[in-house]
């Protein structure tokens, strides 16, 4: 029976990080799909709530996550045990990388417990002033962003490589198709190492992640105490310590096992697994009383807040982060996105916006936007440019960080503004005829003179930088994208044009 | 999209044809017998331009006096058509090719016995916008031929270019190189830099550094790739032509509605500039008066001189 159960939820478990991998993967060109490809992030509570209260305004995408919530406060933590492509993850990686035997013997934790309800406290805090490390830790938000941003561009590597080798044994095919371009983003290493490093903690402890760090985790172990679906045991118990030892989340004290903290139990069922079947889940009435697990002091949670907003102020008055240190003209936000004040606040560095794009043109800030913008998207137009007809980035936010505009109004967006650089500009220098960046444009905002020299119109260019991405010239382009900080739209052109 | 595959004589067809009026009244005779159904000798002409008729008349009238696609095309040979598919655009717009005309294009080498017929294009937008976004992916596979872009550059192979004057190497696109059966299928249109974009420079679709001919010398450099892989035939789609704001458009079109097949890539580009106005001058280009055109020729890559060119114009309904 409870073999039957392990197998269903690992089943369970296995079928959700799929289908999140499976997601990730649609979010690309022609993004037909009719399942939002950012459904987990959008199923978020912990998002939501912190995207609600930065944002100032509820946000109708994320409105399913306050169900997913409410469920929660009804039956109990589910999510984290069956659900959670985290947390499917960690049990994968624990049961694979670390033998049992080799875990230290249970230490007291009651401080481990304890931090993270710290973090969660700090992180709320400082996210509330303005400085978001709360998306960081999201567990959800951080899968999607290792998984795009680390492990996708491996992915195609490999896959190109592997492909003439595939393409020699199909019959009849006697050329090669084109390989995938690969996608780049210059913080793989340092979210691959985060996220190795969560793993790597499992050697400690089983979910190490969900059960001292999660802050999705603490928000639902917070309004969960009241469940009615929960777990009792019989006078049969014989207090033999499988239980305590067994809970993957460390709900079940070791001396008295007959009580649990209902409030951190991720139903996982494995405590089931008794040997006189003394216990059960089912049904009951709602009840405060739970075990004694974390002693939250006062003056823990006080020593938590004031490092909240120290970090915060520290933070703000930061160099990085001063008004002068974030005046980076270089620093072009996707097309629709929020003033920069509330696009750092609002936007999860979920990384499904830079999966999308077709161009690899989004990519992820490292300190370019100061410390509280960190891995937020930017437009990197000699990497790649904004696709003329593509509005897939606002239709995956899952925040709204990056407004879901139409393609029309897409193109209406002056996200920067180009502007030549003529001691480098080859058909200035060295008069050739050249005119990529005019034949490139497609908003026809850089015509061409009597001499055949590009010179660019900026009422109506719109910092697309596809003109910075083909311009020829080695190195640093010689036409360059330059943004005013915010977004605006261009003005209508007149028809007669030609 | 009906009234833009219906081709109509313009005044400038007309004009044009005052060039040829000598040859006028052997043309209208001709028109009558220029059926797909007459076989002509193998090279009964070496340029003709085929006018007023759907897309597919237009080509089949275009093909027959050439000996039909039964010349180039083998049983069991593979077919690669360089088609302008550069820009994410809509038919309409006439930035990238008439879709029926592929379909009809590629309906006829599989008629002639092709085994595949690939469609390739190395594009300058996103290539599944253009893909999707000109039509010309649905029209192919629909068709039965695979359509390609040349994004990944292991697709490409570097070969050398001994004829070229500026440009001494370069990657084309594999499937191009080695092919049995090339045809390169361009769409006249105005173009900044270059004046005009025609045959030759279609050929810049299937190289994979693109930026780089215009830091070395853009109009020699065309002339240059067309060195290597000379197309067995040229078949130019003019139903509709971009005037303004080319190559990329949107811009304003003109319904020309003639379809030129030749083996003689520089000739029919001499014969389509005359589509386009001078912008100085205002009357229609001369060959030489684009580079890559002159440069070409003296690279003797096809005559130049209309006048030399057994051309024939014929009707297609």
């Amino acid at each position: 029976m409870t073999g039957k159960l392990q197998l269903a939820r690992r089943t369970v478990q296995a079928v959700s990080f799929f289908f999140l991998l499976y997601l990730i993967i649609q979010a690309a060109f022609p993004l037909e799909v009719r399942i939002p490809v950012d459904l987990y992030l959008r199923l978020d509570p912990f998002i939501a709530i912190v995207a609600f209260l930065t944002q100032g305004e509820i946000i109708i995408r994320m409105l399913p996550a306050l169900g997913v919530l409410l469920l929660v406060v009804i039956f109990g933590n589910f999510f984290c045990g069956w659900f959670c492509p985290m947390g499917a993850t960690l049990d994968f990686f624990d049961r694979v990388l670390f033998r049992e035997k080799k875990r230290s013997k249970p230490i007291n934790d009651q401080p481990l417990k304890r931090l993270r309800y710290g973090i969660f406290i700090f992180a709320l805090t400082a996210g509330l002033l303005g400085l978001q490390v709360l998306y960081l830790l999201d567990p959800i938000s951080l899968l999607t962003r290792t998984l795009v941003i680390a492990f996708y561009p491996p992915a195609v590597y490999i896959y190109n490589h592997l492909l003439p080798e595939i393409q020699r044994f199909l019959p009849g095919n006697p050329f090669i198709l084109p390989a995938m371009k690969l996608p780049i983003f210059k913080v793989n290493l340092l979210i691959f190492l985060f996220f190795a490093g969560v793993l790597a903690l499992g050697v400690i402890r089983r979910r190490f992640w969900c059960r001292y760090l999660c802050p999705l985790g603490t928000l639902f172990s917070l309004v969960s105490r009241l469940r009615i679906v929960g777990r009792s045991v019989s006078d049969a118990c014989v207090q033999c310590g499988k239980c305590p030892e067994e809970c993957s989340i460390g709900a079940i004290p070791g001396e008295t096992p007959r009580q649990y903290r209902q409030q951190d139990c991720i139903s996982c069922f494995q405590c089931l697994d008794c040997p006189p079947e003394a216990t059960t889940f089912g049904f009951h009435f709602p009840r405060w009383k739970t075990a004694e697990g974390v002693s939250l002091s006062r003056r823990y949670v006080v020593g938590s807040l004031a490092f909240g907003v120290f970090s915060a102020l520290a933070i703000k008055t930061n160099p990085l982060q001063t008004e002068s240190g974030l005046k980076n003209n270089r620093l072009i936000r996707p097309p629709g996105a929020l003033p920069e004040n509330k696009f750092v606040a609002v936007c999860t560095g979920c990384g499904e916006c830079l999966k999308v794009c077709p161009n690899n043109a989004l990519q992820s800030t490292f300190l370019e936007a100061g410390l509280a913008g960190l891995y937020t998207p930017r437009l990197v137009p000699r990497i790649g440019y904004c696709e003329e007809h593509c509005n897939f980035c606002g239709r995956v936010c899952p925040t709204e960080a990056i407004l879901p505009l139409s393609v029309e109004e897409k193109q209406k967006i002056q996200m920067g503004v180009a502007k030549i650089d003529k001691t480098r500009c080859i058909a200035f220098e060295e008069e050739k005829i050249c005119l990529v960046c005019n034949e490139q444009c497609s908003y026809h905002a850089i015509v061409g003179d009597d001499k055949k020299r590009p010179m660019v119109k900026e009422e109506i260019c719109t910092g697309c930088g596809i003109c910075e991405n083909k311009c020829p010239v080695d190195g640093e382009s010689a036409i360059i994208v330059y943004t005013s900080g915010v977004q605006k739209k261009v003005k209508p052109q007149p028809e007669s044009k030609a | 999209m009906d009234s833009f595959s219906r081709a109509k004589l313009t005044r400038r067809d007309l004009l044009k044809g005052a060039v040829a009026a000598a040859a006028l009244p052997k043309m209208f005779f001709l028109s009558s017998y220029s059926r797909p159904s007459v076989a002509y000798a193998a090279g009964d002409a070496d340029l003709v331009i085929a006018q007023q008729g759907t897309p597919t008349q237009l080509l089949q009238a275009a093909m027959a006096p050439l000996g039909g696609m039964g010349r180039f095309v083998k049983k069991g040979q593979r077919v690669v058509i360089k088609a302008n598919i550069a820009w994410a655009r809509t038919p309409e717009q006439a930035a990238t090719n008439n879709p029926e005309l592929l379909s009809a294009l590629i309906k006829m080498c599989y008629q002639a016995g092709a085994k595949r017929v690939a469609v390739w294009d190395h594009t300058c937008d996103n290539y599944q916008f253009c893909f999707s976004r000109s039509g010309l992916k649905k029209v192919t596979q629909e068709a039965g031929g695979d359509i390609y872009s040349g994004h990944g550059r292991n697709v490409y192979k570097k070969v050398e270019i001994p004829k070229g004057k500026k440009l001494k190497e370069a990657e084309f696109i594999q499937d191009v190189l080695e092919t049995d059966v090339y045809i390169t299928f361009p769409l006249p249109k105005q173009h900044f830099a270059t004046e005009l974009t025609l045959g030759l420079k279609n050929a810049m679709g299937t190289i994979w550094d693109m930026e780089l001919l215009h830091k070395i010398d853009l109009h020699q450099c065309i002339a240059d790739i067309n060195t290597v892989r000379k197309p067995d035939l040229v078949v130019v789609d003019a139903i509709r032509i971009l005037t303004t704001n080319g190559p990329k458009g949107p811009g304003k079109t003109e319904d020309i509605g003639e379809v030129c097949a030749t083996t003689d890539m520089v000739a029919v580009d001499a014969y389509c500039a005359s589509y386009f106005k001078h912008p100085k001058t205002g009357k229609p280009f001369r060959p030489a008066e684009i580079r890559f055109i002159k440069n070409a020729y003296d690279l003797g890559l096809g005559e130049m001189n209309l006048s030399k060119v057994r051309m024939k114009k014929v009707k297609a309904a």
